[in-house]
C-alpha cells in the first residue's frame, strides 16, 4: 500500500462541507448575514464584515471556469508521489464572481486547457468515508 | 491627511556587514549572526555598547516540517542582543510579511519616537538539512484542510498559478524570463558574497530546465541557503558624525490586506490592485514617485514578482514587463536599462529574502559598491509580491 495523501480534518465549521463532499455533493459556506458565498469561511465575513455570520452550508452547481492552472510535477507532500505528473485548477465557480477553488483535474496532465475552459466537479475517493472535491473539464453528466 | 512618513529621510543607514552565502555554513546560523554583527558595528563606526535597539524579521520561511529554533534556524532580536552582551532600551520583531520592509519600518519608528539611538538591524536565513519544503503532514487542518488534501501545498504552485495567469493572459513567453534569469545571475556572479559567485546563467542552460510546477523551474526560485546580513541605523543627526555616507530612508509600506483567499492562493489580479494600494503608499510615504527612481532593486525569490513589481511600481504599463525585459529593459549594463537586478537579487544571491534589495540600494547610494559603482540617488527595495509584502525608498540625499 502507498503512503496515504493528508486527509483533512474537519472542524466545528467545515464538518458540514466534508460530510456533503463524502456524498459527492459540492458545499459552500454562505454568510446568513449577507447571503455572499465565502471560501474559506473564516471568524468573520470578508463582504459584509459581520462578526457572527453563521455560514451554513449550501449545495452549489460545481460548475466553474479556469482561470489558471499548472501541473504538479514534484510532490511535496506524501501521497501524491505516485500520483505526479497532475494537474491543479483555478477555477472561479459559476455562483459568484471571484468565488475561487483550487482542485486537481482529472483529465490528466495531457488535457488541453485554456483560460475560461468550463470545468465540473467531481470526488476522489481517497479513504472510507473521505471524498477530495476535484474537477473535470466539461458541463455536468 | 499626508501619506508622507513624518520621519522622512530623518534616519539613515550608517553600515553594514553580509556574510557570505553559502548552501550550509560551517558554523552555526547564531555564530554567523554575531560575527555579522560585530563587523557592522564596527564598520557604522560605533562600539557594541553604544547599541540600544535591536529589530530583525524572524521568519523562516519553509512549508516543511523543520524545527524553528532560536540561534539555529532563527535568530531573534532577543537573541542577538543576549549573545552580544548587550541589553537594549529596543528589542523586536517584525512578525508580518515583508519582513525587510517591516523590520525597516520598525527601525525607522523606534529612532523617530526616540526609543533608540542606534539600531541593528539583522536578518537571518537558513538551509535546513534535508528538503527545504517537503513535508510529512498525515492530515490536514485549519486553513490547509482547503488545500493539502487536494494537493496544492507549497510555495510553487503558489506562484505558479498567477505567473501563468500571466502567461495566458498577455503571451509571455519563457524567453523573456530567460532574460530576467541571466540579469539576475550575470549580477551575481559579480559579488564575491554570492552563493552564485562566478556562475552566470546561459538562456540556453534556462530554456533546457525542467519544469516543477509548470510554468516554474528549479532557475525560477532562488536557491535556500545558510547566509546573514546586518545593517547599523541611527538618526541622520547622528549618522552626521559617522564614517560613512548615510543613505535616508525616505518612506516605506507593506501591503494591504489582500481578499480572503484559500492559504497561498494569489491570483493575478489580487497581486495587481492590492499591489497598486501598496505602491501608492510608498510613493506617498517617500514623498517621490517612479520617475525619480533609478535603483529601483525588484524582488525575485520567484522571477514572476520581477514582472508584478516592474508593473505595480509603474516602471513598464500592466501586461507588459514581459516584453520590457525581452527588449534588454532591465539590462544594467546598458544605458537604457533599469538596474532592477544590479544587486543580483535572490536569484542571483540565494535566498536573502528581501537583504540583496537592501543592500544594494545602501551600496551603490552610500557610495561603497566598488567596481560596480553607479550614479544613483533614489533606491526603492522591494521584497516579496506587492500584495504580499512590503517596499523601502531610500535616498543619497535629504530631500
Amino acid at each position: 500500500m502507498s503512503t496515504p495523501r493528508p486527509l483533512p480534518v474537519p472542524d466545528e465549521v467545515s464538518r458540514p462541507y466534508w460530510a456533503a463532499a463524502a456524498r459527492h455533493t459540492l458545499v459552500v459556506a454562505r454568510c446568513s448575514r449577507c447571503a455572499s458565498f465565502v471560501l474559506p469561511p473564516g471568524q468573520t465575513c470578508p463582504h459584509c464584515h459581520s462578526v457572527d455570520p453563521r455560514f451554513r452550508f449550501e449545495p452549489v452547481s460545481g460548475t466553474g471556469t479556469v482561470r489558471s492552472w499548472t501541473v504538479v510535477r514534484q510532490a511535496f507532500l506524501p501521497g501524491f508521489g505516485a500520483e505526479v505528473p497532475f494537474v491543479l485548477v483555478d477555477v472561479e465557480l459559476t455562483e459568484q464572481s471571484e468565488l475561487r477553488m483550487i482542485g486537481r483535474l482529472l483529465d490528466g496532465p495531457a488535457a488541453a486547457l485554456r483560460l475560461g475552459d468550463r470545468v465540473t466537479v467531481a470526488f476522489e475517493d481517497v479513504a472510507p468515508g473521505v471524498s477530495i472535491p476535484a474537477f473535470t473539464l466539461g458541463a455536468p453528466v | 491627511m499626508s501619506g508622507r512618513l513624518g520621519a522622512s529621510n530623518q534616519v539613515a543607514l550608517v553600515g553594514y556587514a553580509h556574510s557570505v552565502v553559502q548552501r550550509h555554513a560551517a558554523a552555526p546560523l547564531g555564530v554567523v549572526t554575531l560575527d555579522t554583527a560585530r563587523r557592522a558595528i564596527a564598520d557604522a563606526g560605533l562600539r557594541t555598547d553604544q547599541i540600544d535597539g535591536f529589530v530583525t524579521a524572524p521568519l523562516f520561511p519553509t512549508a516543511g516540517a523543520h524545527a524553528v529554533e532560536d540561534g539555529v534556524s532563527t535568530v531573534s532580536a532577543t537573541w542577538l542582543a543576549d549573545n552580544l552582551g548587550v541589553r537594549p532600551r529596543y528589542a523586536a520583531g517584525f512578525q508580518g510579511i515583508g519582513q525587510m520592509p517591516g523590520a525597516v519600518a520598525m527601525a525607522v519608528n523606534a529612532i523617530a519616537a526616540g526609543a533608540a539611538d542606534y539600531v541593528v538591524l539583522h536578518r537571518a536565513m537558513h538551509n535546513p538539512p534535508g528538503r527545504y519544503h517537503g513535508n510529512p503532514m498525515a492530515s490536514a487542518g485549519g486553513s490547509l484542510q482547503w488545500t493539502a488534501p487536494q494537493g496544492y501545498f507549497g510555495p510553487l504552485s503558489m506562484i505558479a498559478l498567477p505567473y501563468n495567469e500571466y502567461i495566458q493572459r498577455y503571451g509571455a513567453s519563457r524567453e523573456a524570463m530567460a532574460a530576467v534569469l541571466v540579469e539576475a545571475r550575470k549580477n551575481g556572479a559579480r559579488l564575491p558574497w554570492s552563493y552564485w559567485h562566478g556562475r552566470p546563467l546561459s538562456a540556453e542552460e534556462y530554456l533546457a530546465e525542467p519544469m516543477i510546477s509548470d510554468p516554474i523551474c528549479r532557475y525560477d526560485c532562488d536557491i535556500p541557503v545558510d547566509g546573514v546580513a546586518t545593517f547599523v541605523l541611527t538618526s541622520a543627526r547622528r549618522a552626521a558624525d559617522l564614517p560613512h555616507r548615510p543613505v535616508y530612508v525616505s518612506g516605506y509600506a507593506t501591503s494591504a490586506p489582500a481578499t480572503r483567499r484559500l492559504p497561498l492562493h494569489w491570483p493575478l489580479d489580487d497581486i495587481m490592485s492590492v499591489g497598486q494600494e501598496t505602491t501608492r503608499r510608498l510613493w506617498e510615504s517617500a514623498g517621490v514617485g517612479p520617475t525619480e527612481v533609478d535603483l529601483p532593486q525588484l524582488y525575485d525569490g520567484f522571477s514572476p514578482f520581477v514582472y508584478f513589481w516592474l508593473e505595480t511600481l509603474g516602471l513598464c504599463p500592466p501586461g507588459e514587463a514581459h516584453r520590457f525585459v525581452l527588449d534588454g529593459g532591465i539590462d544594467s549594463d546598458s544605458p537604457k536599462g533599469l538596474p532592477v537586478l544590479s544587486g543580483g537579487g535572490a536569484l542571483g544571491n540565494g535566498r536573502m529574502h528581501g537583504v540583496p534589495q537592501m543592500l544594494e540600494c545602501y551600496l551603490q547610494l552610500a557610495g561603497r559598491a566598488g567596481d560596480r559603482q553607479r550614479t544613483a540617488t533614489i533606491g526603492v527595495a522591494c521584497q516579496s509580491s506587492p500584495h504580499f509584502g512590503g517596499a523601502v525608498v531610500y535616498s543619497a540625499e535629504q530631500f
